[in-house]
């Protein structure tokens, strides 16, 4: 118990917080596009499982780039099923969505059972580094615990602000909010409505399996079965919870990154004490209020979740 | 570019032809704009004229037929692309997006040759094409993708139009946040600065208080002046008196009188040929013979979110009177409609029916004889649900139609063709869903399950609303009907025709408050707009002449003969403009 009180304790535990939010942050932003385009894609987790796998086995043939460049090719390209079943033939976004996970996570499954020799229960790859930048990284605590990061964190920091600009400063992004709000009035003023969600949905796509490529190939260095572990539905709640902001999406995935790694280090100190899933429910509850409290103002988008159906 | 043909025509349609499966919305149908005009389009509902409207928007391409717009072919394929043409057509069902502010509305969609901010002077009466015409072909062509907007610029393109047409538009406001009124001036002015050389506005007054009326039209004349033609489609026709140069009536797909001159052509005549039948709109308000007192609301108090809610209001009905309450959409009715139907409680005073307390209580509301015509009929009928459904909804559990909780269909659909005949409903058919009804069979439908029993209180909301002629007719005769038979009535309406038509009595809501009461045949356009803006009326002002004339309160004649959609002697508009008109038909 003594150790809650080492500082080292803490800086391990918001430098695994980082890490952790790392795919959160690449998938949620996605899903906020999408979202604020009125197009709810449940299937994240599909997609970051199958962009965790072949990012996987695409690194361990040709590197860490190619790698990760498939890991989201192959999240945009299972996006296009979304958008050519529910921007198109107008199938119900909640039914394909599972349909999704369901297929990722299974086919994902079968793939590497396939490819894997008996026995095996993993492949693996060396993980991104962290980036010892001179001077900052070295700042106790702080510079420990946020500003040591591989470049895959500090990429996904890096869009927050740029999906903020394209959201607020681009015709793109006022286009995007308009056809999720009132599909049929930004019809009329000439938005082409199924050409925006398309576009949205495969964003969303594109960043949620470089979401799963950064869980394989930057956190963990292996794949195994059903490793994204429902991060696709945490993203899904992170989006809710900051109310569909890109700010807010750093700091509810920072959030639960840190709950998820406070979770992990927890364990290995007190497990005779406490229930470590007690434990594990204290940092939730916390960024729970604190978001629910902070990002009150944003609304829904109001066509989230219904198709976009032209007038006859 | 233009001018090789007749620059003097705006636009031009010939022959034009449109159908929908077996329907002919438009047959042969030949159509004028000039430049510079005001030209309404007038008929009922499903006379065709929403179908040019977006025929000329390029919403609609017409099966057959030509088009001219400012002396070239024209022939639009999507609405975009009458857009960048230059037409605008502004909707009742207004295309602004919500949940955008004015500003980024403004830069939604802009058709892309356009910049932000770029002058874009509005076209000067003599050289009207010219000055306009190039408003498509100016600007920065096309910027490299993202494509990002000048929030600033948008800003003050806004103000800047804002001021030149002499509106009140906040640019940094979302449009889900203004009046009506508001949005409708947001999108002309929107239209204009996206380049809009040729206005339609489809029944833009239907959704307007008197003042928020005056304020169009003034706008339309400024736009007129400044060589906008315009298309106005309307059924009002003392409004469109006013304002219109010229009028085209259609009736069934057809062009019964073209771009006849406005001036010195008559009313009635028109009304006449709008519906084909005019002894079918004669006001036959039944004369008020009052019994006892039926609903008694007693200080009223409400806090609403959003408006101003209730603040201490009292309403008396008596059995065979028929109560209106006007006002400027937005000052208390919607919740005043709530209220008196027990839907909402007031944070003050009683609501009773008959001496029940039926106060924050639908239930016990509906169980003493309450009925209640919702101003939005999504509100008032399951849309989805078929028309027995509908009939039936307040009856389920009734011994006639359900038997330990199974339903008796036959006796249902029995009763459901019944009640749909008696009632007018086309076509009366107790299988189709509500929603593939007309909206005037819609509301009849309504009617019909309110007002299958005689109600002792009917609270209507905007009755009549958005209704033809004949529907209106019908549904205002229920309303008739059911103070005839010994209900209170209460009309509530922002359509001061619609209160004038039917209601014997006046009462002005205006901030949540009753601001004044008066008999019907005291209803002059210039006391009603003074308290609706919640000014004080000066009673010792000045009458106007008519008004001796003018009573009908009492059921005599001075409203016999006036086409419905028209407010007559002394509720017209103007009050000069009345009299002559009231003079006109003293002879005719």
């Amino acid at each position: 118990m003594g150790k809650l009180a080492e500082l080292t304790f803490w800086t391990a535990t918001f430098a695994g917080g980082m890490r952790l939010a790392t795919p959160l942050i690449f998938a949620s932003l996605g899903e906020t596009i999408a979202q604020r385009a009125g197009v709810l894609n449940i299937g994240l987790e599909g997609f970051m499982i199958i962009g965790a796998l072949t990012s996987l086995y695409v690194t361990v043939e040709s590197g860490i780039a190619v790698g990760l460049l498939a890991g989201a090719l192959a999240g945009a390209a299972l996006a296009l099923l979304m958008v050519w079943l529910c921007v198109r033939l107008n199938a119900n976004q909640v039914v394909v969505g599972f349909g999704i996970t369901i297929l990722g996570v299974g086919l994902t499954g079968y793939i590497f059972r396939l490819t894997t020799p008996l026995g095996a229960e993993r492949r693996q790859v060396n993980i991104l580094p962290e980036i010892h930048i001179p001077g900052l990284s070295d700042i106790p605590f702080l510079g420990e615990a946020f500003l040591s990061n591989s470049w895959m964190t500090w990429l996904a920091l890096g869009l927050v602000p740029v999906v903020w600009w394209v959201a607020q400063r681009t015709v793109f992004g006022l286009e995007v909010r308009a056809v999720g709000e009132d599909p049929d009035a930004a019809f009329a003023r000439g938005v082409d409505v199924i050409r925006v969600r398309s576009i949205a949905t495969l964003i969303s796509g594109l960043l949620a399996g470089l979401g799963g490529a950064a869980i394989t190939t930057a956190l963990v260095g292996v794949f195994e079965p059903a490793i994204t572990a429902g991060r696709g539905f945490i993203a899904l709640i992170v989006i809710i919870m900051v109310r569909w902001s890109a700010w807010g999406v750093a700091v509810g995935s920072f959030a639960f990154g840190l709950a998820d790694a406070l979770g992990t280090n927890l364990r290995n100190i007190v497990s005779d004490s406490v229930p470590t899933e007690a434990l594990q429910m204290i940092p939730f509850f916390v960024a729970l209020i604190i978001l629910i409290i902070g990002a009150r103002r944003a609304r829904m988008p109001k066509s989230l979740g219904f198709n976009y159906v032209p007038d006859r | 570019m233009s001018g090789d043909t007749n620059p003097a025509v705006a636009f031009e349609a010939r022959g034009v032809s449109r159908r929908f499966g077996a329907t002919v919305a438009l047959d042969d149908v030949d159509f004028d704009l000039r430049a510079g005009e005001i030209h309404a389009l007038v008929g009922e509902n499903g006379a065709g004229k929403t179908t040019l409207a977006k025929i000329v928007a390029g919403a609609l391409r017409p099966d057959s037929g030509t088009l001219r717009l400012f002396g070239e072919p024209y022939n639009p394929r999507r609405r975009s692309e009458g857009s960048a043409a230059g037409v605008a057509h502004v909707r009742q069902q207004l295309s602004l997006v919500r949940g955008l502010t004015v500003a980024q509305n403004i830069e939604l969609g802009r058709p892309r040759r356009q910049v932000a901010g770029a002058p874009e002077e509005t076209a000067a009466p003599g050289d009207g094409e010219d000055a306009s015409l190039p408003a498509a072909g100016r600007g920065a062509g096309r910027r490299p993708w993202p494509r990002t907007f000048n929030a600033k610029a948008a800003r003050a393109e806004v103000e800047r139009l804002a001021a030149e047409l002499d509106l009140s538009v906040p640019p940094d406001e979302l449009v889900d946040g203004l009046p009506l009124a508001v949005r409708q001036q947001a999108e002309i002015l929107i239209s204009l600065a996206w380049g809009a050389r040729l206005l339609i506005l489809d029944e833009p007054s239907s959704a307007l208080g008197p003042l928020e009326t005056e304020a169009l039209i003034e706008l339309c004349l400024r736009l007129r002046s400044e060589g906008t033609p315009i298309i106005y489609i309307s059924h009002r026709l003392p409004e469109l008196a006013e304002l219109a140069d010229r009028l085209t009536v259609l009736r069934q797909g057809r062009v019964v009188t073209a771009g006849e001159e406005v001036a010195g052509s008559d009313l009635r005549r028109i009304a006449e040929l709008m519906v084909g039948d005019l002894s079918l709109l004669e006001v036959r308000r039944p004369d008020l013979e009052l019994g006892d007192v039926r609903l008694e609301a007693d200080g009223l108090h409400l806090a609403a979110e959003h408006g101003p809610g209730l603040r201490d209001v009292s309403l008396r009905v008596r059995a065979g009177e028929i109560v209106g309450v006007v006002g400027v959409a937005g000052n208390g009715q919607e919740e005043l409609a709530s209220v008196l139907t027990g839907q909402a409680t007031p944070d003050g005073g009683t609501v009773r029916i008959d001496g029940t307390d039926v106060t924050g209580s639908p239930g016990t509301a509906i169980a003493t004889g309450m009925a209640l015509l919702p101003e939005d009929r999504t509100a008032g009928l399951a849309a989805g649900f078929t028309l027995a459904d509908n009939l039936i909804a307040r009856r389920v559990s009734d011994a006639e139609f359900a038997r330990f909780g199974v339903r008796l269909r036959a006796s249902v659909r029995r009763h459901a063709r019944a009640l749909a005949q008696r009632f007018d409903v086309r076509p009366p058919e107790p299988a189709l869903r509500a929603a593939s009804l007309s909206g005037g069979n819609q509301q009849k439908l309504m009617a019909a399950r309110e007002m299958e029993r005689d109600p002792a209180v009917l609270v209507a909301a905007g009755p009549t609303k958005g209704l033809d002629p004949h529907a209106g007719r019908a549904i205002r005769d229920r309303c008739f009907e059911a103070a005839a038979r010994g209900g209170a009535v209460v009309i509530i309406s922002a359509d001061l025709d619609e209160v004038a038509d039917l209601s014997h009595r006046v009462v002005v809501l205006s901030g949540g408050r009753v601001t004044d009461r008066f008999g019907v045949e005291e209803m002059t356009s210039a006391r009603l707009g003074a308290v609706m803006a919640g000014l004080h009326w000066d009673r010792s002002g000045e009458r106007e002449p008519e008004e001796a004339t003018g009573g009908g309160g009492d059921g005599s004649s001075a409203d016999s003969g006036a086409p419905q959609d028209d407010g007559e002697g002394a509720t017209g508009r103007h009050p000069g403009e009345a009299a002559t008109r009231g003079g006109k038909e003293g002879t005719s």
